[in-house]
């Protein structure tokens, strides 16, 4: 049995993409769980936001914990036991993100109602990008839709209706995304 | 290695490898999905499975999750280091054809 170099070459080119491609999707199918959750999170919290604008602060605050909570308990479970003892990780992020969110506020304090709707989905749509450029196309469509489909919403709605949107643009595009990572 | 591994050198098996080397130990992956990611038919992949499980390089696990039959393979330390080997192999060929 003898190869020459072109036919080991492919061979090793075809392993590379098996490898890359098994790589990819498992890192979706950890992933989708979250997606779900914190997509679950942002259609309450939005909802909720519109039903009673007045206790929205408390609202997100006791979501945001309850994300975090979650978050930290299904990346307990991770089947990869490797995995598990980095699950403080996710709860740390969420802590990043909420304090960016309102540092940004602090510094440029929004002066219509619509920018904070808006601006955690836009962050969520440009970081989506980003974290597609290492690990796949399927965060990079995900953030490319949430993005630009949050942008579209704020030049076009200029009411508290703008918070039903975001709830299906923020919250209904993950939870899609997080069954969509779970497919092969 | 002088010749390639037999039981890795075949283009199925070789993909199955490659799909299994990235996961995790405590992770194995379900045959659905296995069947998906090297676009294989059931009874192929049964069959090149079989043989990479009776060679040590695979472990398959049967159960049932909400009284639904689950298979699903991880590859052994044993396939690893075959798989691993191969990979050495490959790359001897194609350096020696490089050198001038």
């Amino acid at each position: 049995m003898s190869l020459t170099s072109k036919e080991a070459a492919e061979s090793l080119a075809q392993a590379e993409q098996a490898r890359r491609r098994s790589a990819e999707l498992y890192h979706y199918s950890r992933a989708a769980p979250h997606f779900i959750l914190w997509g679950g999170i942002q259609v309450v919290g939005y909802c909720g936001t519109y039903l009673f604008p007045y206790h929205s602060n408390w609202l997100w605050a006791g979501l945001i914990l309850a994300g975090c909570i979650g978050g930290f308990i299904i990346g307990k479970r991770c089947p990869d036991r490797e995995a598990r003892p980095q699950a403080w990780r996710r709860f740390a992020v969420m802590i990043i993100a909420v304090a960016f969110v309102l540092g940004t506020y602090a510094v440029m304090w929004p002066v219509h109602g619509t920018q904070p709707a808006v601006f955690p989905v836009l962050l969520e749509g440009a970081v989506f990008c980003a974290i597609g450029l290492w690990v796949g196309l399927r965060y990079v469509v995900t953030g490319a839709v949430v993005f630009a489909a949050a942008l579209a919403a704020y030049f076009t709605i200029h009411d508290a209706g703008i918070l039903l949107l975001m709830a299906a643009v923020g919250g209904g595009s993950m939870i899609l995304a997080g069954f969509w990572f779970r497919t092969v | 290695m002088e010749q390639p591994d037999a039981i890795i050198h075949q283009p199925v098996r070789l993909k199955i490898m490659a799909a299994l080397k990235p996961l995790p130990a405590s992770d194995p992956i379900e045959f659905v999905r296995l069947k998906a990611l090297v676009n294989a038919t059931e009874g192929n992949l049964g069959a090149h499975i079989t043989t990479l499980e009776e060679a040590g390089y695979v472990n398959v696990e049967k159960d049932f999750v909400a009284k639904r039959p689950r298979t699903r393979i991880g590859l052994t330390k044993q396939g690893r280091r075959a798989y691993e080997d191969y990979l050495d192999f490959l790359r001897a060929i194609i350096g020696a054809g490089e050198a001038p």
